[in-house]
Protein backbone atom coordinates (compact mmCIF):
# COMPACT_ATOMS: atom_id res chain seq x y z
CA UNK A 1 0.00 0.00 0.00
CA UNK A 2 1.34 3.40 -0.74
CA UNK A 3 -0.09 6.51 0.76
CA UNK A 4 0.97 10.46 0.49
CA UNK A 5 0.12 13.30 2.63
CA UNK A 6 -0.11 16.58 1.80
CA UNK A 7 3.35 16.53 -0.39
CA UNK A 8 4.83 19.37 -0.91
CA UNK A 9 8.39 19.42 -3.01
CA UNK A 10 9.98 22.42 -5.14
CA UNK A 11 13.22 22.58 -7.19
CA UNK A 12 13.79 26.21 -6.34
CA UNK A 13 10.88 28.38 -7.53
CA UNK A 14 9.30 25.78 -9.22
CA UNK A 15 6.88 24.21 -7.22
CA UNK A 16 6.91 20.52 -8.45
CA UNK A 17 4.37 18.73 -5.69
CA UNK A 18 1.80 21.21 -3.94
CA UNK A 19 -0.38 19.05 -1.62
CA UNK A 20 -0.81 15.68 -3.01
CA UNK A 21 -2.61 13.27 -0.94
CA UNK A 22 -3.79 10.11 -2.21
CA UNK A 23 -3.70 6.00 -1.26
CA UNK A 24 -2.93 3.34 -3.55
CA UNK A 25 -5.12 0.12 -1.90
CA UNK A 26 -2.84 -3.05 -2.37
CA UNK A 27 -3.14 -5.23 -5.29
CA UNK A 28 -3.94 -2.17 -7.39
CA UNK A 29 -3.24 -0.88 -10.72
CA UNK A 30 -3.51 2.95 -10.38
CA UNK A 31 -2.75 4.83 -13.16
CA UNK A 32 -1.36 8.21 -12.81
CA UNK A 33 -2.23 10.67 -15.75
CA UNK A 34 -1.91 14.48 -16.25
CA UNK A 35 0.12 16.99 -18.64
CA UNK A 36 3.56 17.38 -19.17
CA UNK A 37 5.39 18.87 -16.65
CA UNK A 38 2.56 18.17 -14.06
CA UNK A 39 5.01 16.55 -11.87
CA UNK A 40 4.11 12.38 -12.02
CA UNK A 41 8.05 10.96 -12.47
CA UNK A 42 8.63 13.18 -9.76
CA UNK A 43 6.14 12.02 -7.21
CA UNK A 44 7.04 8.67 -8.28
CA UNK A 45 10.69 9.73 -7.06
CA UNK A 46 9.11 10.31 -3.65
CA UNK A 47 7.03 7.18 -3.51
CA UNK A 48 10.65 5.32 -4.42
CA UNK A 49 12.25 7.55 -1.72
CA UNK A 50 14.54 8.31 -4.55
CA UNK A 51 13.57 12.38 -3.54
CA UNK A 52 12.58 13.45 -0.19
CA UNK A 53 9.53 15.95 0.02
CA UNK A 54 10.13 19.61 1.54
CA UNK A 55 6.90 18.61 4.27
CA UNK A 56 4.11 15.96 4.05
CA UNK A 57 4.43 12.38 4.56
CA UNK A 58 4.97 9.13 2.26
CA UNK A 59 3.87 5.97 3.43
CA UNK A 60 5.12 2.52 1.95
CA UNK A 61 3.32 -0.62 3.59
CA UNK A 62 2.32 1.82 6.42
CA UNK A 63 5.95 2.71 7.07
CA UNK A 64 6.98 6.45 6.36
CA UNK A 65 9.95 7.38 4.44
CA UNK A 66 10.67 10.55 6.01
CA UNK A 67 12.36 9.61 9.04
CA UNK A 68 14.89 7.18 7.09
CA UNK A 69 18.04 7.40 6.04
CA UNK A 70 20.09 6.15 2.74
CA UNK A 71 20.45 2.36 4.00
CA UNK A 72 17.21 2.58 5.99
CA UNK A 73 15.67 3.88 2.65
CA UNK A 74 17.43 0.72 0.62
CA UNK A 75 15.38 -1.47 2.83
CA UNK A 76 11.95 -0.23 1.87
CA UNK A 77 13.36 0.05 -2.28
CA UNK A 78 14.13 -3.28 -2.37
CA UNK A 79 9.99 -3.92 -2.47
CA UNK A 80 9.74 -1.71 -5.17
CA UNK A 81 10.79 -2.74 -8.66
CA UNK A 82 10.83 0.64 -10.94
CA UNK A 83 10.80 1.37 -14.77
CA UNK A 84 12.16 4.65 -15.40
CA UNK A 85 11.16 6.60 -18.55
CA UNK A 86 14.15 6.42 -20.57
CA UNK A 87 15.06 3.35 -19.57
CA UNK A 88 17.90 3.40 -17.09
CA UNK A 89 19.87 0.42 -19.07
CA UNK A 90 23.30 0.16 -17.43
CA UNK A 91 26.10 -0.24 -19.99
CA UNK A 92 26.06 -4.04 -19.83
CA UNK A 93 24.62 -6.88 -21.69
CA UNK A 94 20.57 -7.64 -21.45
CA UNK A 95 21.47 -10.95 -18.91
CA UNK A 96 23.75 -8.57 -17.04
CA UNK A 97 21.01 -5.60 -16.69
CA UNK A 98 18.05 -7.83 -15.43
CA UNK A 99 20.48 -9.96 -12.93
CA UNK A 100 21.37 -6.41 -11.09
CA UNK A 101 18.59 -6.70 -8.78
CA UNK A 102 18.96 -10.00 -8.14
CA UNK A 103 22.63 -10.18 -7.56
CA UNK A 104 22.56 -6.89 -5.38
CA UNK A 105 19.75 -8.14 -2.96
CA UNK A 106 19.87 -12.30 -3.25
CA UNK A 107 22.65 -14.44 -2.81
CA UNK A 108 21.45 -16.56 -5.76
CA UNK A 109 23.82 -19.07 -7.55
CA UNK A 110 24.52 -18.37 -11.08
CA UNK A 111 22.11 -21.41 -12.61
CA UNK A 112 19.29 -19.83 -10.33
CA UNK A 113 20.33 -16.48 -12.14
CA UNK A 114 20.50 -17.40 -15.48
CA UNK A 115 17.38 -19.24 -14.85
CA UNK A 116 15.35 -16.65 -13.30
CA UNK A 117 16.63 -14.04 -16.33
CA UNK A 118 15.63 -16.57 -19.26
CA UNK A 119 12.18 -16.50 -17.16
CA UNK A 120 11.55 -13.18 -17.51
CA UNK A 121 13.30 -13.01 -21.03
CA UNK A 122 10.62 -15.34 -21.91
CA UNK A 123 7.77 -13.52 -20.14
CA UNK A 124 8.62 -10.57 -22.07
CA UNK A 125 8.84 -12.13 -25.64
CA UNK A 126 12.72 -11.47 -25.90
CA UNK A 127 13.73 -14.89 -25.45
CA UNK A 128 17.43 -15.60 -26.69
CA UNK A 129 18.81 -12.00 -26.36
CA UNK A 130 20.75 -12.51 -23.12
CA UNK A 131 24.13 -11.73 -24.82
CA UNK A 132 22.59 -8.93 -27.17
CA UNK A 133 23.43 -4.63 -25.69
CA UNK A 134 20.44 -2.92 -25.11
CA UNK A 135 22.17 0.21 -26.66
CA UNK A 136 21.64 -1.68 -30.37
CA UNK A 137 18.15 -2.73 -29.79
CA UNK A 138 14.65 -0.69 -30.26
CA UNK A 139 12.73 1.38 -28.02
CA UNK A 140 9.96 -1.25 -27.10
CA UNK A 141 12.80 -3.92 -26.93
CA UNK A 142 14.57 -1.78 -24.73
CA UNK A 143 10.88 -1.04 -22.57
CA UNK A 144 10.53 -4.87 -21.94
CA UNK A 145 13.91 -4.85 -20.47
CA UNK A 146 13.60 -2.33 -18.01
CA UNK A 147 10.16 -4.25 -17.05
CA UNK A 148 12.06 -7.32 -16.93
CA UNK A 149 14.47 -5.93 -14.46
CA UNK A 150 11.82 -4.08 -12.55
CA UNK A 151 9.73 -6.94 -11.94
CA UNK A 152 12.77 -9.76 -11.39
CA UNK A 153 13.12 -9.46 -7.80
CA UNK A 154 9.15 -9.71 -7.81
CA UNK A 155 8.44 -6.77 -5.48
CA UNK A 156 5.11 -6.55 -4.01
CA UNK A 157 4.86 -2.51 -5.48
CA UNK A 158 6.00 -2.07 -8.92
CA UNK A 159 6.09 1.86 -10.69
CA UNK A 160 6.03 2.56 -14.26
CA UNK A 161 7.14 5.42 -15.64
CA UNK A 162 5.74 5.84 -19.61
CA UNK A 163 5.91 2.34 -19.98
CA UNK A 164 4.55 2.91 -23.98
CA UNK A 165 5.93 6.57 -25.03
CA UNK A 166 7.56 6.90 -28.30
CA UNK A 167 5.93 2.92 -28.88
CA UNK A 168 3.88 2.23 -31.79
CA UNK A 169 -0.10 1.39 -30.67
CA UNK A 170 0.48 -2.41 -30.71
CA UNK A 171 3.43 -2.30 -29.07
CA UNK A 172 1.96 -0.55 -26.73
CA UNK A 173 -1.19 -2.72 -26.06
CA UNK A 174 1.67 -5.52 -25.61
CA UNK A 175 3.35 -4.05 -22.68
CA UNK A 176 0.18 -2.53 -21.06
CA UNK A 177 -1.22 -6.35 -21.62
CA UNK A 178 2.52 -7.85 -19.75
CA UNK A 179 1.96 -5.00 -17.27
CA UNK A 180 -1.83 -6.51 -16.34
CA UNK A 181 -0.43 -9.77 -16.39
CA UNK A 182 2.43 -9.59 -14.25
CA UNK A 183 0.46 -7.43 -11.67
CA UNK A 184 -2.35 -10.41 -11.98
CA UNK A 185 0.61 -13.39 -11.66
CA UNK A 186 2.19 -12.00 -8.66
CA UNK A 187 -0.39 -9.58 -7.27
CA UNK A 188 1.58 -6.68 -7.39
CA UNK A 189 0.36 -2.67 -6.55
CA UNK A 190 1.03 -1.31 -9.75
CA UNK A 191 1.33 2.61 -10.31
CA UNK A 192 1.41 3.77 -13.94
CA UNK A 193 2.45 6.63 -15.49
CA UNK A 194 0.96 7.32 -19.02
CA UNK A 195 0.53 10.25 -21.37
CA UNK A 196 -1.82 7.08 -23.36
CA UNK A 197 -4.62 7.86 -21.44
CA UNK A 198 -6.84 5.50 -23.70
CA UNK A 199 -4.20 2.71 -23.43
CA UNK A 200 -3.74 2.87 -19.13
CA UNK A 201 -7.13 3.27 -18.58
CA UNK A 202 -7.59 -0.19 -20.03
CA UNK A 203 -5.53 -1.84 -17.49
CA UNK A 204 -6.48 0.83 -14.44
CA UNK A 205 -8.53 0.11 -11.09
CA UNK A 206 -7.85 3.63 -9.84
CA UNK A 207 -6.84 6.57 -11.32
CA UNK A 208 -5.53 10.08 -10.35
CA UNK A 209 -4.97 13.22 -12.41
CA UNK A 210 -2.10 15.50 -11.61
CA UNK A 211 -2.27 19.23 -12.97
CA UNK A 212 0.33 21.62 -11.85
CA UNK A 213 1.52 19.83 -9.43
CA UNK A 214 -2.15 19.16 -7.68
CA UNK A 215 -3.97 15.55 -7.75
CA UNK A 216 -7.02 17.45 -9.23
CA UNK A 217 -8.76 13.89 -9.31
CA UNK A 218 -8.61 10.39 -7.39
CA UNK A 219 -11.28 7.58 -8.05
CA UNK A 220 -12.18 4.91 -10.51
CA UNK A 221 -11.68 4.50 -14.01
CA UNK A 222 -14.96 4.81 -14.86
CA UNK A 223 -15.70 8.39 -12.38
CA UNK A 224 -12.86 9.61 -14.79
CA UNK A 225 -14.02 8.65 -18.06
CA UNK A 226 -17.57 10.23 -16.06
CA UNK A 227 -15.65 13.17 -14.52
CA UNK A 228 -17.36 16.30 -15.43
CA UNK A 229 -14.23 18.46 -13.99
CA UNK A 230 -13.32 20.31 -17.45
CA UNK A 231 -9.77 19.35 -17.11
CA UNK A 232 -9.86 15.83 -16.37
CA UNK A 233 -12.93 15.60 -18.94
CA UNK A 234 -10.54 17.37 -21.30
CA UNK A 235 -7.62 15.18 -20.76
CA UNK A 236 -9.10 12.01 -20.69
CA UNK A 237 -11.39 12.23 -23.72
CA UNK A 238 -8.58 13.98 -25.63
CA UNK A 239 -10.35 17.23 -26.57
CA UNK A 240 -8.72 20.38 -27.75
CA UNK A 241 -10.90 22.85 -26.14
CA UNK A 242 -11.05 23.08 -22.61
CA UNK A 243 -8.79 25.16 -19.95
CA UNK A 244 -5.40 22.87 -20.57
CA UNK B 1 31.41 24.43 -7.29
CA UNK B 2 32.06 27.78 -6.27
CA UNK B 3 35.24 28.64 -8.43
CA UNK B 4 33.94 27.90 -11.71
CA UNK B 5 32.16 30.64 -14.19
CA UNK B 6 28.61 29.39 -12.76
CA UNK B 7 29.39 31.36 -9.73
CA UNK B 8 31.16 34.19 -11.22
CA UNK B 9 28.24 36.69 -10.15
CA UNK B 10 28.08 35.52 -6.34
CA UNK B 11 29.49 37.99 -3.83
CA UNK B 12 32.61 36.66 -2.17
CA UNK B 13 31.16 35.71 0.93
CA UNK B 14 28.59 33.53 -0.75
CA UNK B 15 31.66 32.03 -2.70
CA UNK B 16 33.32 30.73 0.61
CA UNK B 17 30.03 29.59 1.50
CA UNK B 18 30.08 27.24 -1.23
CA UNK B 19 33.39 26.16 -1.26
CA UNK B 20 32.56 25.28 2.27
CA UNK B 21 29.29 23.51 1.31
CA UNK B 22 31.22 21.63 -1.26
CA UNK B 23 34.26 20.83 0.84
CA UNK B 24 31.64 18.95 3.24
CA UNK B 25 29.59 17.23 0.45
CA UNK B 26 32.87 15.90 -0.47
CA UNK B 27 33.80 14.95 2.78
CA UNK B 28 30.18 13.14 3.07
CA UNK B 29 31.03 11.07 0.00
CA UNK B 30 34.52 10.56 1.68
CA UNK B 31 33.05 9.01 4.92
CA UNK B 32 30.72 6.78 2.97
CA UNK B 33 33.31 5.74 0.80
CA UNK B 34 35.77 4.36 4.12
CA UNK B 35 32.33 2.98 5.21
CA UNK B 36 31.84 0.66 1.71
CA UNK B 37 35.29 0.54 1.48
CA UNK B 38 35.23 -1.81 4.20
CA UNK B 39 31.63 -3.04 4.31
CA UNK B 40 30.78 -2.93 0.46
CA UNK B 41 29.94 -5.49 -2.26
CA UNK B 42 32.38 -5.29 -4.73
CA UNK B 43 31.27 -6.42 -8.51
CA UNK B 44 34.09 -8.54 -10.22
CA UNK B 45 36.50 -7.07 -12.16
CA UNK B 46 35.14 -3.13 -11.14
CA UNK B 47 38.18 -2.30 -9.36
CA UNK B 48 40.56 -4.07 -12.28
CA UNK B 49 38.40 -2.00 -14.96
CA UNK B 50 39.05 1.55 -13.37
CA UNK B 51 42.88 0.77 -12.86
CA UNK B 52 43.06 -0.24 -16.21
CA UNK B 53 41.13 3.05 -17.40
CA UNK B 54 42.71 5.33 -15.18
CA UNK B 55 45.96 4.27 -14.93
CA UNK B 56 46.88 2.88 -18.65
CA UNK B 57 44.93 5.45 -20.50
CA UNK B 58 46.39 7.96 -18.91
CA UNK B 59 50.07 6.50 -18.94
CA UNK B 60 50.97 8.15 -22.26
CA UNK B 61 49.69 11.54 -21.67
CA UNK B 62 51.31 11.52 -17.78
CA UNK B 63 54.53 10.27 -19.22
CA UNK B 64 54.97 13.50 -22.32
CA UNK B 65 53.78 16.17 -19.67
CA UNK B 66 56.00 15.15 -17.33
CA UNK B 67 58.78 14.83 -19.92
CA UNK B 68 58.55 18.42 -20.61
CA UNK B 69 58.08 19.94 -17.45
CA UNK B 70 60.98 18.07 -16.11
CA UNK B 71 63.09 19.68 -18.92
CA UNK B 72 61.85 23.29 -18.44
CA UNK B 73 62.08 23.16 -14.27
CA UNK B 74 65.76 21.82 -15.00
CA UNK B 75 66.85 23.93 -17.82
CA UNK B 76 64.94 27.06 -15.79
CA UNK B 77 67.15 26.09 -12.83
CA UNK B 78 70.03 25.83 -14.73
CA UNK B 79 69.79 28.87 -16.25
CA UNK B 80 69.40 31.21 -12.73
CA UNK B 81 72.28 29.00 -11.33
CA UNK B 82 74.49 30.11 -13.71
CA UNK B 83 74.21 33.43 -12.62
CA UNK B 84 74.43 32.90 -9.01
CA UNK B 85 76.97 29.98 -8.58
CA UNK B 86 78.14 28.46 -11.58
CA UNK B 87 78.66 25.25 -9.89
CA UNK B 88 76.40 22.26 -11.66
CA UNK B 89 77.46 19.62 -9.74
CA UNK B 90 74.39 19.89 -7.19
CA UNK B 91 72.06 20.40 -9.61
CA UNK B 92 71.28 16.42 -10.18
CA UNK B 93 70.70 16.03 -6.37
CA UNK B 94 68.91 19.24 -5.55
CA UNK B 95 66.42 18.40 -8.48
CA UNK B 96 66.21 14.73 -7.07
CA UNK B 97 65.02 15.86 -3.75
CA UNK B 98 62.53 18.73 -4.39
CA UNK B 99 61.64 15.96 -7.40
CA UNK B 100 60.64 13.47 -4.52
CA UNK B 101 59.70 15.55 -2.17
CA UNK B 102 57.42 17.60 -3.82
CA UNK B 103 57.03 18.35 -7.54
CA UNK B 104 56.39 14.79 -8.95
CA UNK B 105 53.18 14.19 -6.89
CA UNK B 106 52.21 17.89 -6.73
CA UNK B 107 53.04 18.66 -10.36
CA UNK B 108 52.36 15.76 -11.86
CA UNK B 109 48.64 15.40 -9.84
CA UNK B 110 47.55 18.44 -11.60
CA UNK B 111 47.25 17.41 -15.30
CA UNK B 112 46.32 14.09 -13.47
CA UNK B 113 43.50 15.50 -12.31
CA UNK B 114 42.37 17.14 -15.42
CA UNK B 115 42.48 13.68 -17.43
CA UNK B 116 41.17 10.87 -14.64
CA UNK B 117 38.71 14.03 -12.77
CA UNK B 118 37.27 15.03 -16.26
CA UNK B 119 36.49 11.07 -16.87
CA UNK B 120 35.00 10.55 -13.28
CA UNK B 121 32.50 13.40 -13.58
CA UNK B 122 31.46 12.84 -17.17
CA UNK B 123 30.61 9.06 -16.78
CA UNK B 124 29.11 9.41 -12.95
CA UNK B 125 27.24 12.40 -14.19
CA UNK B 126 26.32 10.84 -17.44
CA UNK B 127 24.47 8.25 -15.35
CA UNK B 128 22.75 10.48 -13.60
CA UNK B 129 21.01 12.83 -15.98
CA UNK B 130 19.99 9.39 -17.78
CA UNK B 131 18.74 7.92 -14.40
CA UNK B 132 20.92 5.30 -13.87
CA UNK B 133 22.51 6.29 -10.76
CA UNK B 134 18.55 6.11 -9.81
CA UNK B 135 18.10 2.83 -11.43
CA UNK B 136 21.52 1.76 -9.04
CA UNK B 137 19.66 3.07 -6.09
CA UNK B 138 16.41 1.07 -6.42
CA UNK B 139 18.69 -1.81 -7.47
CA UNK B 140 19.73 -1.54 -3.55
CA UNK B 141 23.10 -0.30 -4.63
CA UNK B 142 24.58 2.56 -2.89
CA UNK B 143 25.95 4.68 -5.69
CA UNK B 144 28.54 5.47 -3.74
CA UNK B 145 29.57 2.00 -3.25
CA UNK B 146 29.21 1.05 -6.53
CA UNK B 147 30.73 3.87 -8.20
CA UNK B 148 32.96 5.86 -6.25
CA UNK B 149 34.34 3.41 -4.50
CA UNK B 150 36.15 1.43 -7.64
CA UNK B 151 37.28 4.55 -8.76
CA UNK B 152 38.77 5.83 -5.22
CA UNK B 153 40.87 2.34 -5.02
CA UNK B 154 41.68 2.38 -8.44
CA UNK B 155 42.68 6.06 -8.33
CA UNK B 156 44.72 5.68 -5.14
CA UNK B 157 46.49 2.93 -6.75
CA UNK B 158 47.11 3.87 -10.33
CA UNK B 159 47.05 7.52 -9.46
CA UNK B 160 50.06 6.70 -7.01
CA UNK B 161 51.98 4.31 -9.60
CA UNK B 162 51.53 7.01 -12.59
CA UNK B 163 52.85 9.53 -10.29
CA UNK B 164 56.06 7.48 -9.57
CA UNK B 165 56.59 7.01 -13.14
CA UNK B 166 55.93 10.29 -14.13
CA UNK B 167 58.96 11.58 -11.39
CA UNK B 168 60.95 8.93 -12.80
CA UNK B 169 60.74 10.33 -16.77
CA UNK B 170 61.05 14.02 -15.13
CA UNK B 171 64.26 13.37 -13.83
CA UNK B 172 65.21 11.25 -16.88
CA UNK B 173 64.11 14.64 -19.30
CA UNK B 174 66.05 16.85 -16.44
CA UNK B 175 69.09 14.78 -17.03
CA UNK B 176 68.62 14.78 -21.06
CA UNK B 177 68.53 18.61 -20.43
CA UNK B 178 71.14 19.22 -18.31
CA UNK B 179 73.27 17.28 -20.23
CA UNK B 180 72.69 18.93 -23.36
CA UNK B 181 72.26 22.60 -22.52
CA UNK B 182 74.99 22.49 -18.94
CA UNK B 183 77.41 19.69 -19.69
CA UNK B 184 76.15 17.98 -16.25
CA UNK B 185 76.96 14.45 -17.20
CA UNK B 186 74.53 11.84 -16.66
CA UNK B 187 76.60 10.39 -13.52
CA UNK B 188 77.11 13.43 -11.88
CA UNK B 189 73.66 14.44 -12.07
CA UNK B 190 72.51 11.18 -10.31
CA UNK B 191 73.44 11.91 -6.68
CA UNK B 192 70.95 10.49 -4.38
CA UNK B 193 73.27 12.10 -1.40
CA UNK B 194 70.41 14.84 -0.14
CA UNK B 195 67.86 12.04 -0.69
CA UNK B 196 66.25 10.86 2.56
CA UNK B 197 63.77 8.05 3.64
CA UNK B 198 61.57 10.80 4.90
CA UNK B 199 61.45 12.82 1.46
CA UNK B 200 60.73 9.38 -0.25
CA UNK B 201 57.21 9.24 2.88
CA UNK B 202 56.28 12.57 1.64
CA UNK B 203 55.90 12.64 -1.54
CA UNK B 204 54.64 8.96 -1.38
CA UNK B 205 51.80 10.27 1.38
CA UNK B 206 50.84 13.19 -1.63
CA UNK B 207 50.64 11.09 -4.29
CA UNK B 208 48.34 8.48 -2.52
CA UNK B 209 46.40 11.49 -1.01
CA UNK B 210 46.08 13.00 -3.92
CA UNK B 211 45.07 10.43 -6.13
CA UNK B 212 42.60 9.36 -3.61
CA UNK B 213 41.39 13.46 -3.39
CA UNK B 214 40.64 13.66 -7.17
CA UNK B 215 38.62 10.50 -7.15
CA UNK B 216 36.09 12.10 -4.19
CA UNK B 217 36.29 15.43 -5.39
CA UNK B 218 34.69 14.27 -8.96
CA UNK B 219 32.88 11.07 -7.94
CA UNK B 220 30.83 13.91 -5.57
CA UNK B 221 30.91 16.08 -8.66
CA UNK B 222 29.54 13.64 -11.26
CA UNK B 223 27.10 12.10 -8.25
CA UNK B 224 25.96 16.09 -7.85
CA UNK B 225 25.31 16.50 -11.55
CA UNK B 226 21.49 18.41 -12.28
CA UNK B 227 20.30 18.49 -15.42
CA UNK B 228 21.22 17.60 -19.05
CA UNK B 229 24.05 17.18 -20.69
CA UNK B 230 24.89 21.30 -19.59
CA UNK B 231 24.36 19.54 -16.19
CA UNK B 232 27.45 16.88 -17.13
CA UNK B 233 29.49 19.64 -18.93
CA UNK B 234 29.63 21.80 -15.52
CA UNK B 235 30.34 18.64 -13.50
CA UNK B 236 33.11 17.48 -15.08
CA UNK B 237 34.55 21.52 -14.89
CA UNK B 238 33.99 21.80 -11.61
CA UNK B 239 35.36 18.17 -10.53
CA UNK B 240 38.65 19.05 -13.04
CA UNK B 241 38.49 22.78 -10.83
CA UNK B 242 37.86 21.21 -7.48
CA UNK B 243 40.43 18.59 -8.14
CA UNK B 244 43.04 20.81 -8.72
CA UNK B 245 42.23 23.29 -5.74
CA UNK B 246 42.04 20.33 -3.32
CA UNK B 247 45.37 18.92 -4.26
CA UNK B 248 46.58 22.67 -4.25
CA UNK B 249 45.30 22.92 -0.14
CA UNK B 250 46.64 19.18 0.37
CA UNK B 251 49.88 20.29 -0.63
CA UNK B 252 50.08 22.95 1.57
CA UNK B 253 48.79 20.52 4.62
CA UNK B 254 50.63 18.01 3.95
CA UNK B 255 54.11 20.05 2.89
CA UNK B 256 53.13 21.80 6.69
CA UNK B 257 53.36 18.54 8.38
CA UNK B 258 56.04 17.57 6.50
CA UNK B 259 58.17 20.32 8.00
CA UNK B 260 57.56 19.69 11.00
CA UNK B 261 57.96 15.69 10.92
CA UNK B 262 59.95 15.51 7.72
CA UNK B 263 62.85 18.22 7.56
CA UNK B 264 64.29 19.17 5.09
CA UNK B 265 68.29 18.84 5.28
Amino acid sequence: MIRLEDVHLAFGDNTVLDGVSLEVPPACIYALIGPGAAGKSVLFKVVAGLLRPASGKVFVDDEELGPLNEIELARVRKKIGMLFQNYALFDMNVAENIAFPLRRLFDLSEEEIAERVAERLERVALPGTEHRIPQSMSGGQKKRIGVARATIARPPIVLYDEPTAGLDPVTSQKIYDLVQEEQRAQDTTVMVISSDVAGVLTIADRVGMLHEGRLIFDGTTDDAKASTDPAVRQFVHGLTEGPL
Amino acid sequence: MAFTARAENVSPLAALKNVLQDALAVARVGRRTMHYLIRGKREPGSVARQMFAIGNQSLFFMCITMAFIGAIITFQTGLQSKKLVPDFSMIGATYLKLLIRDLAASVGALPLATRVGAGIAAEIGSMVVTEQVDALRMCAADPVDYLVVPRFIASVIMGTVILIIGGFVAYGSGMLVAQLMFDVSPHTFTNLSLVTMGDLVLGVSKAVTYGGAIALVSGQRGLATFGGSEGVGWATTEAVVGSCFAIIVLNLVISTIGYFFVPAL
